[in-house]
């Protein structure tokens, strides 16, 4: 059983992302065979099998961003093993060296560098490429193939004996091999032979032979610490075990794997999960962002609807909801007051003459905000077809990039879920974002008489940057106008 | 002593040509067939987006890319999205990173090339570590960088330079996932007119010195899958 980790690409890299896994359980794979593909930053890369089996497990969710060193796959060699394929039992030979080479953090240093001293007999070019002290057993994981030992960091198996015993015997002719698989092209690893050209002027300068310096900079490369060091040694070369002059850089500790404690369960930021993180935190520390509240006495909304309901629905196969008549009267509102419908552009406000409206959407990877395109042209029947039309495509993810960008301006519906009031974070150019929260009924004074209405509270978070009390107040007074005044029905076509 | 490896030069390319002609190569070069290559070109103007790119980072919408005469293509390298275009130095290093790839090391090598390249026109630049791969002018983004590995160890795509490029493509975009920092060229650098033909001897020895390659001509076969014009 070997156990594939989340490789170590480079060394300032802590963790990656599962983009996709290429094969799943119960799949058969050769030895090099892409098995997933994973971004880190700037780099993204397809992680090849270092052993050719069937894959038994995957332990990690596709889009999951775990540590270096992770566990994300385990694959049996046993069934490549019966088949007597050669390859794979030098494949075996290579992960039970690597079990004999120590912990798994090590493990893949060895591995590589075990593929080095296989490629150096290789490389005639690379003179200066230092012998790698492996046991010979290493050479064997590169017996024939020229091409490298993958990267994928290999645990040890839980009884390195039981792969390793096999393929004994084969190691001392796949060693024999080695000379005769010589590469075309040598391998470009960071080598001691790839040097900066800042090591080179030094070295030249100084008159010292590379050969002679023990590089002890990732992959043994020498690095200009390294050069430094002979230079104010009196351009006496440090012995090999050079660490007193320049110490010896550890490879990095991949983080340990996630945990979890008793009670504790352990769920990976999805990338949606993480952009709605970054998006909220980069618009509170972007915005002066104040909030104000109106209630809005909708009883005529609440008995028009019940009146209309399923005319409506007959004659447009929709389910009419408040929160089209919210839209439409917001969007009145916005076009009365451009401030609010506008953007902050350095040291200008960007007033739009047209409402993109942007919603909210809940669906099963996070939030989304999917826009309607000039809403501003739009009557109520028109806007419930667009909002029941995005959605529905929000939460089957069959948005168009053009169809989530471009809002002037945001609404939030909590509502459904009971919330009275709520908070929300600007969506980022906007200047607000209108929460319509749930519809209750409420004792009001009406006429210093006390009576029974469904009331709601509508509220606005409002970038101070851009607009002050007096214009969100007027706005959100606007809005509760329109609520409580508009007859929707000639609007609706009912 | 420098490894010998290929230069190819096909002038502007379409992406889609190039894209497909970079892949045959790296596998090329997995194979152990050829060396390392390293692809010198421009593009028509395209849009490509990387695995990282989020949906709503595309500020114009297909129909607007199409009208302005431009492609978007969504490609399997690292990073978000970026635009090629007339005037931009294109540079797309196939190169076997051996049997220890260190992927940032890589990143920081094209960097220290760039950054090489600018200094010999008269600009500085530099990383910006704190804020993303790729060599910078103050906040402002000279040359984008993004690859991909193949098998985890031979480099694909690149990096692209800006060298006479029409900057306001890139406000059809949230660049590199960065709202706000902004772009600029070799040309808007120094306020006169910098090609890519000024650049490209320049590129071709700084790229040599950081990867300590030999550059020869790539044969013909290899040349001409870069020059199938109406293959788009």
């Amino acid at each position: 059983m070997t156990s594939i980790q989340m490789p170590q690409l480079g060394e300032t890299i802590v963790e990656g992302t599962i983009l996709k896994w290429l094969k799943r359980e119960g799949d058969a794979v050769a030895r090099d065979e892409p098995l997933f593909e994973i971004s880190t930053d700037k780099v993204d890369t397809e992680v090849p099998s270092p052993v050719a089996g069937t894959v038994t497990k995957i332990l990690v969710d596709e889009g999951a961003t775990v540590p270096v060193g992770t566990a994300l796959m385990e694959i049996s060699e046993a069934g490549a093993a019966a088949s007597g394929d050669a390859a794979a039992s030098g494949d075996a030979a290579a992960s039970g060296d690597a079990a004999a080479s120590g912990d798994g953090a090590t493990s893949s240093g060895d591995a590589a560098a075990s593929g080095d001293a296989a490629s150096s007999p290789a490389s005639g070019a690379a003179p200066t490429t230092e012998p790698t002290p492996e046991p010979s057993g290493g050479a064997a994981s590169s017996e024939g193939s020229s091409a490298a030992p993958p990267p994928a960091a290999v645990t040890p198996p839980a009884a390195p004996a039981v792969p390793a015993a096999p393929a004994a015997p084969v190691a001392p002719a796949a060693a024999a091999s080695v000379p005769a698989a010589v590469a075309t092209v040598p391998d470009r690893g960071p080598r001691s032979q790839i040097l900066s050209p800042l090591v080179r002027r030094l070295a030249k300068e100084h008159d010292l032979d590379l050969a002679q310096i023990a590089g002890t900079g990732s992959g043994g490369r020498i690095t200009k610490a390294d050069v430094m060091a002979v230079i104010s040694s009196g351009g006496q070369v440090a012995p090999a075990t050079a660490g007193a002059t320049a110490p010896v850089t550890a490879p990095a500790q991949p983080m340990p794997a996630p945990s979890a404690g008793i009670g504790e369960e352990i769920v990976p930021v999805s990338h949606i999960r993480r952009a709605i993180a970054e998006h909220m935190l980069a618009s509170t520390q972007t915005s002066a962002r104040a909030w104000t509240m109106v209630e809005v006495n909708v009883d005529h909304l609440v008995k028009l609807r019940e009146r209309i309901k399923a005319t409506f629905q007959e004659r447009y196969g929709l389910k009419i909801t408040y929160l089209p008549m919210v839209v439409r009267a917001t969007v009145d509102a916005l076009l009365e007051y451009p401030d609010v419908n506008a953007r902050l552009d350095g040291d200008n406000i960007v007033r739009h003459r047209f409402v993109n409206m942007g919603i909210a959407v809940s669906y099963d990877a996070g939030l989304i905000v999917p826009v309607i395109k000039g809403a501003d042209g739009m009557n109520t029947i028109g806007v419930a077809r667009a909002i029941a039309d995005l959605a529905a495509r929000a939460r089957s993810h069959q948005l168009r990039p053009d169809e989530v960008q471009g809002a002037t301006f945001t609404i939030t519906n909590p509502g459904p879920y009971g919330s009275v009031a709520s908070v929300p974070i600007i969506n980022q150019p906007n200047v607000g974002i209108l929460s319509f929260d749930a519809i209750v009924k409420r004792p009001v004074v009406i006429d210093d008489a006390i009576a029974i209405r469904s009331m709601v509270n509508i509220s606005m978070s409002w970038d101070h940057r851009v607009i002050d009390g007096e214009a969100a107040t007027r706005f959100l007074a606007r809005v509760k106008e329109n609520l409580e005044t508009w007859d929707f029905a000639e609007d609706l076509g009912v | 002593m420098p490894l010998p490896a290929w230069l190819i030069r096909p002038g502007t390319v379409p992406y889609d040509v190039a894209n497909a002609a970079m892949h045959r190569l790296a596998e090329r070069r997995l194979a152990d067939e050829i060396p390392d290559t390293v692809i010198l070109l421009e593009h028509p103007p395209v849009f490509t987006a990387g695995r990282r790119a989020k949906v709503d980072e595309l500020l114009w919408s297909p129909d607007e890319v199409e009208a302005r005469g431009g492609l978007v293509r969504m490609i399997d390298r690292g990073g978000s999205f970026t635009f090629h275009g007339p005037g931009q130095l294109v540079g797309y290093p196939i190169l076997g990173l051996g049997s220890r790839p260190d992927a940032v090391d890589y990143l920081r090598r094209l960097e220290e090339a760039v950054i090489g390249i600018c200094a010999d026109v008269g600009v500085a630049s530099d990383r910006r570590a704190d804020v993303q791969t790729g060599v910078w002018v103050g906040d402002d983004k000279i040359c984008a960088i993004g690859v991909r590995l193949m098998r985890a160890r031979v480099t694909l795509h690149g990096f692209a330079l800006n060298c006479e490029t029409d900057l306001s493509w890139f406000r059809g975009i949230v660049a590199c996932g960065l709202p706000d920092r902004g772009q600029t060229s070799i040309s808007a650098q120094l306020g006169r007119r910098v090609d890519v033909s000024d650049v490209l001897p320049l590129a071709e020895r700084h790229l040599a010195e950081v990867f300590d390659l030999s550059f020869e001509p790539a044969p013909d076969e290899i040349v001409t899958a870069f020059q199938v014009a109406d293959a788009v």
